[in-house]
């Protein structure tokens, strides 16, 4: 019923909660990301987990939660602002079942759960993505933006578009929890 | 039948109480403005610092609050509102500032002075027995929903309102009422004040010297401001944010609450949820072994639209002229196991042409076993898969086609595991097919109800079985296979 999606065995490295890492991933910073668990982070991407607040003691700079997707050649990069006249960047948190498509490039402060963002996005600096919302493929959110819960943006400048239905968090989370099960390693290769 | 229960502003979330939105012209009355020009949320931002030569902004602690004037700047085309005069003293509370502005333009006046002469008009009409009888329909609805409705359906003396069941009273109107308002005279001539429209020599001016498309304001940057407006871009002004609103949603046909939000503008959550993936079997299609196609596709309830389409763009499609097996995997969201039948609905086609392909499922009954709360737990295989034995059994009980099964596994029951039934089924594509590969399917289920009382909510009842407590419901759906790739094409492809 379910086709997979095949991998390469060797590309991917399994953590113990279920998380599949590409070894064609860059991870910058990995003492400061949190991956939730069943977490996919596909070919090419590129996450800045290096670009940390300044000060001293540990700062979380990433955290994704279950069940989630970063797609091919996308780039996840923390918010930066200057504030005070001093340069900083800002952590970047998203929730469970977000799913951003291939060569997105996100910069949001926060993502809520059961959010889908499609292929070749801009999502701009300190952008507040509420649950349950989707953003269309090609779409450029401008920084600041706050795209509030079952709402479905598309477009450069992203606008509101339409509602979702009511339905969108069951039907999010089967898709991710499938998406998940079908992602399985090609012995072959 | 849709009704609002709450207001909110989208870029702020602050939840507008439904008494005020009136005043405040279903707009964001806080801080939030779009920008005229590409319809983003606009910043405020202070004036630029005092720079230094050398640039180094980090050397100088600025202070957080900045420096007035402050003015609305765009992040994505880089409008901001000094450039077309307005700035504000304070960040806070910009929407209140530009009131002041916007009260004293000579339109607002114009409108507040015509709804003010036409006022005890509009009250003597709402409140005539005509009009009250027509509104009887809106009785159920709460009171913001009635304030909103009774506005828009409210009578604007010798307008005709294009429904049927008003024609009729706008003509008897005409002869009682409408000879007791008093003529209008305006305060403003048209035409007096520069800029107001009818301003003819201006704006011949204005193209005279035109360098630049984008000085011009498009119709749709104006298209929500006053119809007399200039038609310059320069004189573009901030807009504010329109609300949004949550909604509650009853059956049309019963009145009960399908939907009701939660109070709280962001919240996800719903005190009544009903709807119909809990209760119609969720349909998958995938199409198996045929290279490249690995998407499965959700096939869309017609009747519920809850299970949207969204095929996965693949590379993948079907070669015109060849026949595919396809798989569709139905899931039992309920606790009774279902006994499912499906019928293709014919293609309409011109009768001199060929259908453009021909599609073959299994037409007799099959069972989809009940949804048991232990397998949302189980995520992986280890419990899946009945042994085929075990399934050749559920067949015989399934009543299934003696005929299919003798096939090779293509058309009939492929597998059952957990509360998941999967239906092989086989489309012989023509030689001469372009296009998608979709049909209507007809879903029937039946199904034993043990408490008949409390299952009233369900989706679309069409009729019901022989026995009482058999209860039987069908809907439409259609299935798409994905886009068949002609044949020319595909000969070249496969010469390189």
């Amino acid at each position: 019923m379910e086709a997979p999606i095949y991998y390469s065995k060797s590309e991917f490295i399994e953590t113990d909660t279920g998380n599949k890492v590409s070894r064609r991933a860059t991870i910058a910073g990995p003492q400061n990301i949190i991956l939730g668990g069943k977490t996919i982070i596909a070919t090419g991407a590129i996450i800045r987990g290096d670009l940390r607040r300044t000060g001293p003691g540990h700062a979380v700079v990433i955290s994704l939660g279950r069940y989630c997707l970063v797609g091919e050649g996308c780039v996840m990069r923390p918010p930066y602002k200057t504030y005070r006249g001093n340069f900083n960047y800002y952590p970047m948190k998203i929730g469970d079942h977000v799913h951003v498509g291939a060569n997105s490039v996100v910069e949001a402060a926060t993502i809520g759960n059961h959010v889908e963002i499609g292929k070749n996005c801009v999502i701009g600096k300190f952008t507040i993505i509420k649950d349950c919302a989707k953003i269309g493929d090609n779409t450029i959110i401008p920084p600041n933006t706050v795209i509030p819960a079952l709402s479905f943006f598309a477009g450069s400048p992203g606008r509101y578009v339409e509602d979702l239905p009511e339905s969108t968090m069951e039907v999010v989370e089967a898709r991710t929890k499938s998406y998940y099960r079908r992602f399985m390693p090609f012995e072959g290769r | 039948m849709v009704e609002v229960s709450g207001y909110y502003c989208p870029n702020c979330l602050f939840e507008v109480p439904s008494a005020s939105v009136r005043a405040e012209k279903n707009r964001c009355a806080r801080n939030c403005f779009l920008c005229p020009n590409c319809r983003n949320t606009l910043s405020v931002v202070p004036s630029d610092p005092p720079e230094t030569a050398d640039m180094r902004l980090s050397a100088i602690p600025i202070n957080a609050v900045g420096e007035a004037p402050f003015f609305l700047y765009c992040n994505h085309c880089r409008w901001d509102s000094a450039e077309v005069g307005i700035t504000f003293e304070k960040p806070t509370g910009l929407a209140a500032q530009l009131q002041r502005f916007e009260d004293s333009a000579p339109e607002f006046l114009e409108f507040e002075r015509l709804k003010e002469h036409f006022e005890p008009f509009l009250r003597a009409s709402s409140s005539s027995p005509a009009l009250s009888t027509v509104h009887s329909h809106h009785i159920h609805m709460n009171p913001i929903t009635a304030a909103a409705s009774s506005a828009l359906a409210r009578d604007v003396p010798g307008v005709g309102k294009y429904t049927p069941l008003s024609r009729s009273r706008v003509g008897r109107e005409r002869s009682t009422g409408k000879d007791d308002i008093s003529e209008y005279k305006s305060r403003v001539e048209i035409g007096s004040v520069s800029g107001l429209g009818a301003a003819g020599e201006p704006d011949v001016e204005f193209v005279k010297h035109l360098e630049n498309m984008e000085e011009v304001a498009e119709l749709e940057q104006r298209w929500m401001n006053s119809w007399a407006n200039s038609t310059q871009a320069s004189d573009l002004k901030p807009l504010r944010i329109p609300l949004l609103s949550k909604k509650t949603k009853r059956c049309p046909s019963c009145r009960h609450i399908l939907i009701k939000p939660e109070q709280k503008a962001q919240s996800v959550r719903y005190k009544i949820k009903l709807v119909a993936a809990n209760y119609l079997p969720d349909i998958t299609v995938a199409l198996p072994k045929v290279p490249g196609s690995e998407s499965a596709r959700r096939a869309s309830n017609l009747k519920s639209s809850v299970t949207a389409t969204e095929p996965d763009k693949g590379p993948d499609g079907m070669i015109a002229g060849q026949t595919y097996p396809f798989h569709l995997a139905f899931t039992n969201p309920l606790y009774d196991l279902i006994q499912v039948r499906l019928s293709v609905q014919r293609q309409q086609t011109p009768a001199d042409r060929r259908p453009p392909f021909a599609v073959s499922l299994p037409t007799s009954t099959f069972p989809v076993a009940a949804f048991a709360e232990a397998w949302e737990y189980e995520d992986d295989e280890d419990m899946f898969g009945v042994e085929d034995e075990e399934m050749d059994d559920m067949d015989v009980r399934g009543g299934r086609n003696p005929e299919a099964k003798s096939k090779t596994k293509t058309v009939g029951v492929l597998e059952k595991r957990a509360n998941v039934t999967v239906i092989g089924g086989e489309v012989v594509i023509s030689k001469e097919a372009t296009g998608d590969v979709k049909f209507n399917m007809l879903v029937s289920y039946t199904y034993r109800s043990d408490d008949p009382v409390g299952e009233e909510n369900e989706g679309t009842p069409s009729r019901s079985a022989g026995k009482p407590e058999m209860k039987t419901f069908s809907f439409s759906t259609v299935v798409d296979l994905g886009p068949v790739i002609p044949r020319e094409e595909t000969r070249t492809e496969f010469d390189i």
